[in-house]
């Protein structure tokens, strides 16, 4: 993702103090990466927006909280990161068909380089067949895969987050990158 | 032969692998590839296209935030109502130009206006996710509800005179209006009659 997440500190004060346009700014700044963020953890684009909404309702409640410690996209990304696993947790506990998709995750452990076809990099993807197969996950692994890999978590800091073990967090992400290897394979097959 | 599982490889990533992975990593093409594999399969997601949102959600946000200052404003406002309101009532229960009022009447009436407030506050509307109509019905409720009290501690000043009917009409638009900023919160109505 190459969009620019610096932003003035004058800009921050003025938001601070709660100047409304300056709040705003903030929000233009941070709009996109928050929702794509969201996307990113989350199954449809009605509820990233609706993450985007509540986190940017707790930055401009908290924002005078906000003492300048590290960088303010870190201090967003994370009220953000946990505005989607929350919702995450309430579409669990009303989708109960998120089972059926995690039964199937059990039988992806990678089984070795003897699936690999020969003349091929086993699941090197082309971008649109991983986004493909990125979407097929459960919206707690897809966090973990992209907390970790994409925005720098550690696994400490995602188990912090979600409330489980660390070693929930590797076994999730481990279990993910089987299932995105053997997709990619599959599709990588068909063609 | 028995090759690195996908925890090896990403314990090799990090280099938290066992002694056996890294052993056999050393010696293994396959796994090689596997972990190189998995590198540009990382590669690709951070390269994934950013999506951007479909409707902007900053009025939502503005609009809520606007409901806060002015609930921070009326709080602030509180003390000096309850003072008016303690100073109509004295007035209220003794004979006066309005003739005597029914004291259990408008206690009554109060009390309602309190127990509504204080469910307005546990439900905590601001924390939920709500349309940019829903959020500007609630604010001209919240509006009113200001309004109301404005006339509240004018009734109340000493000088103004005070009247039985006014003061109860007041006390009750201020439990309709409240109860309809409830409606409005709970169902997420974006029309209450206004």
């Amino acid at each position: 993702m190459t969009i620019s997440l610096a932003v003035p500190d004058i800009l921050v004060a003025r938001a601070r103090a709660g100047d409304l346009e300056a709040l705003e700014a903030l929000y233009r700044a941070f709009e996109t990466p928050v929702y794509n963020l969201a996307l990113r953890m989350l199954r449809t684009p009605e509820d990233a927006e609706d993450v985007l909404q509540e986190t940017f309702l707790e930055v401009v409640r908290s924002i005078k909280q906000y003492r300048g410690e590290g960088h303010l996209w870190g201090w967003i990304k994370r009220i953000a990161a946990s505005k989607a696993l929350m919702r995450i947790r309430r579409n669990q506990v009303r989708a109960t068909e998120e089972l059926d998709e995690e039964s199937t995750g059990r039988q992806v452990a990678y089984a070795g380089p003897e699936h690999t076809r020969s003349g091929s990099v086993a699941g090197v993807p082309a971008r649109i067949d991983l986004e493909r197969a990125f979407e097929q996950l459960s919206e707690t692994s897809r966090s973990v895969v992209w907390l970790h890999d994409v925005e720098g978590y550690t696994h400490e800091e995602i188990a912090e987050l979600m409330g489980k073990t660390v070693s929930f967090s590797k076994s999730q992400l481990a279990r993910a990158h089987a299932r995105l290897r053997r997709m990619l394979d599959a599709e990588g097959a068909a063609r | 032969m028995m090759h690195c599982t996908m925890d090896d490889l990403l314990a090799l990533k990090e280099n938290e692998a066992s002694a056996w992975a890294k052993q056999h990593f050393e010696t293994c093409p396959a796994c090689r590839a596997e972990l190189e594999a998995l590198y540009q399969r990382i590669a690709a997601l951070k390269a994934l296209p950013v999506h951007r949102p479909a409707r902007d959600r900053w009025p939502a946000v503005r609009d809520a935030l606007r409901v806060d200052q002015r609930r921070r404003r009326r709080r602030w406002g509180a003390w000096s109502l309850s003072a008016a309101a303690g100073i109509a009532l004295l007035l209220l229960i003794r004979p006066g130009p309005g003739g005597r009022v029914d004291a259990a009447e408008l206690e009554r009436m109060k009390q309602q206006s309190a127990t509504l407030e204080a469910e307005l506050e546990r439900y905590d509307p601001d924390a939920r996710v709500t349309s940019g109509r829903t959020a500007a019905l609630a604010a001209a409720l919240e509006d009113r509800i200001a309004v109301i009290d404005g006339e509240l501690a004018q009734v109340g000043t000493p000088p103004a005179p005070v009247r039985r009917a006014e003061l109860m009409k007041l006390w009750q638009e201020r439990v309709d209006a409240m109860q309809q900023l409830m409606t409005v919160h709970v169902t997420r109505a974006a029309y209450v009659g206004l």
